[in-house]
């Protein structure tokens, strides 16, 4: 890592690890890791936003500590949590150990019973710095959003019973959002950010092509020419890249050779997920898509 | 400041140059974000004309939309050659303002041309003149009487915000036993959980959805029902508004501005499309186009304020409305004529609307929107 003198080289390196980045990418990553600010990814469902933090552990062979974010997430589920069930044994043990009380006190609120937490996890590694992946945030609510605000600039936090423990390896933060809602000013300011999207036709193929280094040609032409096709129409559920992938993969696991009529029968389970959306394709036939 | 880097001595010139132009065009950067730019710099993306657009991209945008912004700023203020400005100077303007209008709310409220029938105005019988105007249907309202009522407006309104947020205070008693708190609590009774703490669930506070209507024939109306909405901000979690005629426009960034009368000055000048007519078909459609799979979701609360006279594709309406039905948790539509007397929904929009709607209530007067407070505290 340190020997990083130019984004250039990660395009390189992300292509060894099946990912197809482009410049604007590789740049924020590049700043990500020499600024050491957080990235904020937004785009769509199935872009590869996640993948992004695991090709990055990967590259910089850390850990990758993952965050996955839900309504109602809150600081006990996310930074660190005493065990009560552990800690009541341990009242009850030390009954009549005649230590005092300020001991006593000391003793159960120690490491021993602390249950680390993903954040604080993350800012607790002795070694390195570990990938940070706080998996969409535009579900969290904002409470939390706020919350995170402090960890993203101190890179610090504080346990009532402990101290504030600052991190000694900060650690590269990712945040990824489907933008099912607008995040905050002040979140966003203290990120990098960038906005994945749909891939065009020559990017899409290389990304199967990467993933799916077996698939024929015609195949993969007919897969990603129709998935771009269904992009464009109105869908309920718009499919991303790693439908593409599955749906490339599930014709090649039954034998189809080329996209036909039975092969759209059988298989467009896998690349819509809306009755509506199969119904409506189902109905224009094969003919509209290659 | 400098417009072009041309005009600057030094590459760090450029750069904190750059960071005020493109601030100037409405992009949030500041100091921070200027001093990374140059940090970025000093790694060695420099040479690398591409490389330090991403860099410069990935730092001071925060949205799609910007990113589109900042693609015309970048070539604006470091291509821009000293011999092409001649003769346009300073006119780097990417959107053009629109020249601000003296007085926002009488604007909106179609004032100016048309004059407000004072007769039938007076003809309202009640007991003093805050009642009576609190009744009064709104387009029979004389321009004094309305800032009056604006006034009362204010104040009403935000006792009514006041109530719904205390309704939602949670009883200590109910909910389960909450085991930190509790240990917390009992050690000073060593460690034996003699009293019990309790955590009750957080009334979770609802997303509202307001889709208001501001043609012609709504005129009269828009100005008070904005002012409504605005006051509705503190109550629910999130305040998603548009304003619609033949196009939709959204307002919710305005509604944020702490001051109402900034939010609705700033309104009035996004919508250029003031007193034209109504396609609410296709403006609801825009609607879930655009940004339905950001709105519709966690079931909002959404209402609509219009008096249903479309003059859109038939069908669209109601097609549109369950659409949004299904993925909400109730629609409310608003319509100021049902405050007439003898109204029927006859109007071809309305008529397709009726049965997707889980309210509909009149909202002609002051007194008719204050009663939507019941509506709203079990939404």
């Amino acid at each position: 890592m340190q020997s990083l003198q130019n984004p250039s080289e990660l395009i390189a390196f992300l292509d060894d690890h099946k990912y197809v980045a482009d410049e604007e990418l590789v740049t924020a990553l590049f700043l990500l890791l020499k600024l050491n600010k957080p990235l904020l990814l937004e785009g769509p469902p199935g872009v590869g936003k996640t993948e992004i933090a695991l090709v990055l552990a990967q590259w910089l062979d850390t850990p990758l500590i993952r965050l996955q974010c839900y309504e109602g997430l809150d600081v006990n589920a996310a930074v660190y949590e005493w065990n009560y069930q552990k800690q009541l044994l341990g009242i009850r043990l030390q009954e009549g150990s005649g230590l005092s009380l300020h001991e006593k006190e000391h003793h159960i609120f120690s490491d021993e019973y602390l249950l680390k937490r993903p954040l604080l996890q993350a800012i607790t590694q002795p070694f390195q710095s570990p990938v940070l992946l706080i998996d969409e945030l535009d579900r969290s609510d904002e409470e939390f959003e706020a919350f995170l605000l402090e960890l993203l600039s101190a890179f610090q936090i504080s346990i009532p019973e402990i101290g504030t423990i600052k991190a000694i390896y900060k650690p590269y933060v990712v945040l990824t959002s489907n933008r099912t809602r607008e995040l905050s000013d002040a979140l966003k300011r203290r990120c990098l950010y960038h906005w994945v999207d749909y891939p065009d036709l020559q990017k899409e193929m290389n990304i199967v092509q990467k993933r799916l280094p077996d698939i024929e040609k015609e195949l993969l032409q007919q897969v990603v020419h129709a998935v771009q096709t269904f992009r464009k129409r109105k869908l309920v559920k718009i499919p991303g890249i790693s439908e593409t992938i599955d749906w490339a993969q599930a014709l090649m696991t039954l034998g189809f050779r080329s996209l036909d009529s039975e092969a759209l029968e059988r298989t467009l389970g896998s690349i819509l997920k809306s009755v509506e959306d199969i119904k409506q394709i189902k109905e224009e036939g094969v003919e509209a898509l290659v | 400041m400098k417009q072009q880097a041309f005009a600057t001595q030094s590459i760090t010139e450029s750069i904190v140059a750059f960071a005020q132009f493109v601030r100037s065009h409405g992009l949030n950067v500041g100091i921070q974000e200027t001093q990374d730019a140059l940090l970025a710099a000093e790694t060695g993306l420099l040479p690398n004309r591409d490389q330090m657009r991403c860099a410069l991209k990935a730092l001071f945008c925060n949205t799609p939309e910007e990113r589109l912004v900042f693609e015309k700023l970048f070539v604006l203020f470091w291509d821009t050659n000293p011999t092409d400005l001649d003769g346009r100077k300073n006119q780097t303007k990417i959107e053009g303002r629109v020249e601000q209008k003296a007085n926002p709310s009488l604007v909106m409220m179609g004032f100016g041309e048309t004059e407000a029938n004072v007769e039938e105005a007076k003809n309202v019988t009640g007991a003093n003149a805050t009642e009576r105007l609190k009744q009064t249907d709104l387009s029979k309202l004389s321009e004094m009487e309305l800032e009056f009522l604006e006034t009362i407006a204010a104040k009403l309104f935000k006792e009514m915000a006041l109530r719904l947020r205390r309704r939602l205070k949670n009883s200590p008693n109910k909910g389960v036993i909450h085991l930190r708190s509790t240990i917390r609590r009992n050690l000073s009774k060593g460690g034996e959980p003699i009293e019990l703490m309790r955590r009750s669930q957080k009334p979770s506070k609802q997303r509202l959805i307001v889709l208001l209507d501001i043609s012609g024939s709504m005129d009269k109306y828009s100005f008070l029902l904005l002012r409504f909405v605005c006051t509705l901000r503190d109550y629910f979690r999130q305040l998603e508004a548009f304003v619609f005629s033949t196009h939709l426009v959204r307002v919710s960034k305005a509604l944020k501005l702490t001051r109402i009368d900034d939010a609705l000055a700033l309104i009035s000048e996004h919508a250029q499309h003031w007193s034209s007519g109504t396609k609410i078909g296709e403006c609801l459609e825009q609607f879930s186009v655009k940004y339905g799979k950001q709105l519709l979701n966690g079931s909002p609360t959404i209402i609509i304020l219009s008096d249903g006279l479309d003059t859109g594709a038939p069908g669209l309406v109601q097609e549109q409305l369950m659409y949004m039905r299904k993925r909400s948790k109730r629609i409310i539509w608003l319509n100021p004529l049902k405050g007439m007397q003898g109204y029927a929904p006859e109007a071809r929009g309305m008529k397709e609307a009726m049965p997707h709607l889980d309210t509909f209530s009149s909202a002609h007067s002051l007194q008719s929107l204050l009663e939507l407070e019941k509506i709203l505290a079990n939404a």
